[in-house]
């Protein structure tokens, strides 16, 4: 795992019907927030879409490779300081080669990312 | 011409460890072209040290981007390159992971901008092959 305990850390996992939701913190020491940006800690978008990948191989076991994203949107400006911890809620069904996984990214208060796309099996 | 070929750090607000960018190396019309080298100790290349992360892949293009704006801010007298955040990433196809020491030329083909919001089109090639393309949104933080 790329970002795993370094980026994120999870804390907690449950599964909700259909969907499994990971509560994760954010870790405010880890060192990207040096450079995005100086003086100015904010989440990369990117990180949290490989937090989502990383979530998914965790729940299915599987090394994967995200081939396509239809859509995501980054909903909310994220920060370990806005939000020390988020819900990661997953869904995800078998696809051709891979997933159908749908993600959101959320706390008490906002949404921070919505997610859809095709992760694919390595 | 200002800013193409020049220290990067000059057209992105991004700082070490997470710049993805190594050169802004031709701009035309709303076209940009920009290079970067997979180095070994990338933040998104894995521990097996062998290719960069999809995620990597997307924050390349995201601050070719971003090298594209900061180039133009530059050019109308701003000192600073502006900080920006993705909005919205759309329709990422992503065909392989480029592998450590490969370099990748991104082409951004940059849209109209509407409330601080630009739309911009991403596709990045290894040596003339397409390893992926994107659609984003890209929201630019007022000064």
């Amino acid at each position: 795992m790329l970002l795993e305990n370094r980026y994120y850390r999870i804390i907690d996992r449950k599964a909700e019907g259909q969907d499994t939701v990971f509560r994760v913190a954010l870790l405010p020491d880890c060192d990207i927030y040096q450079g995005h940006f100086p003086g100015n800690p904010v989440c990369p978008g990117v990180c949290n879409i490989e937090t989502v990948k990383e979530c998914v191989e965790i729940l299915t076991g599987k090394r994967l490779f995200i081939g396509f994203i239809r859509q995501c949107r980054l909903t909310a400006v994220a920060s370990p300081d806005i939000c020390p911890w988020v819900n990661v809620r997953i869904n995800c069904t078998p696809a051709e080669e891979g997933f159908a996984v749908t993600a959101k990214m959320s706390d008490d208060e906002r949404v921070y990312m919505e997610y859809k796309g095709v992760m694919k099996v390595l | 011409m200002t800013g193409i070929g020049e220290d990067i750090t000059a057209l992105i607000p991004q700082r070490a460890p997470i710049i993805m960018v190594d050169r802004l190396e031709s701009v035309e019309g709303d076209k940009a072209v920009t290079s970067f080298m997979v180095r070994p100790d990338n933040y998104f290349v894995g521990a097996e040290g062998q290719s960069l992360a999809e995620a990597g892949v997307i924050e390349h293009i995201a601050q070719s981007a971003s090298a594209f704006s900061g180039y133009r801010a530059r050019m109308a007298g701003a000192a600073d390159a502006p900080v920006g955040y993705i909005g919205e990433v759309k329709n990422f196809h992503c065909f392989r992971c480029p592998r450590v020491n490969e370099v990748l030329h991104t082409t951004i083909t940059m849209g109209a901008e509407l409330e601080g919001i630009t739309i911009i089109k991403g596709e990045t090639s290894v040596d003339g092959e397409i390893i992926a393309d994107v659609q984003m949104k890209i929201f630019v933080k007022p000064q």
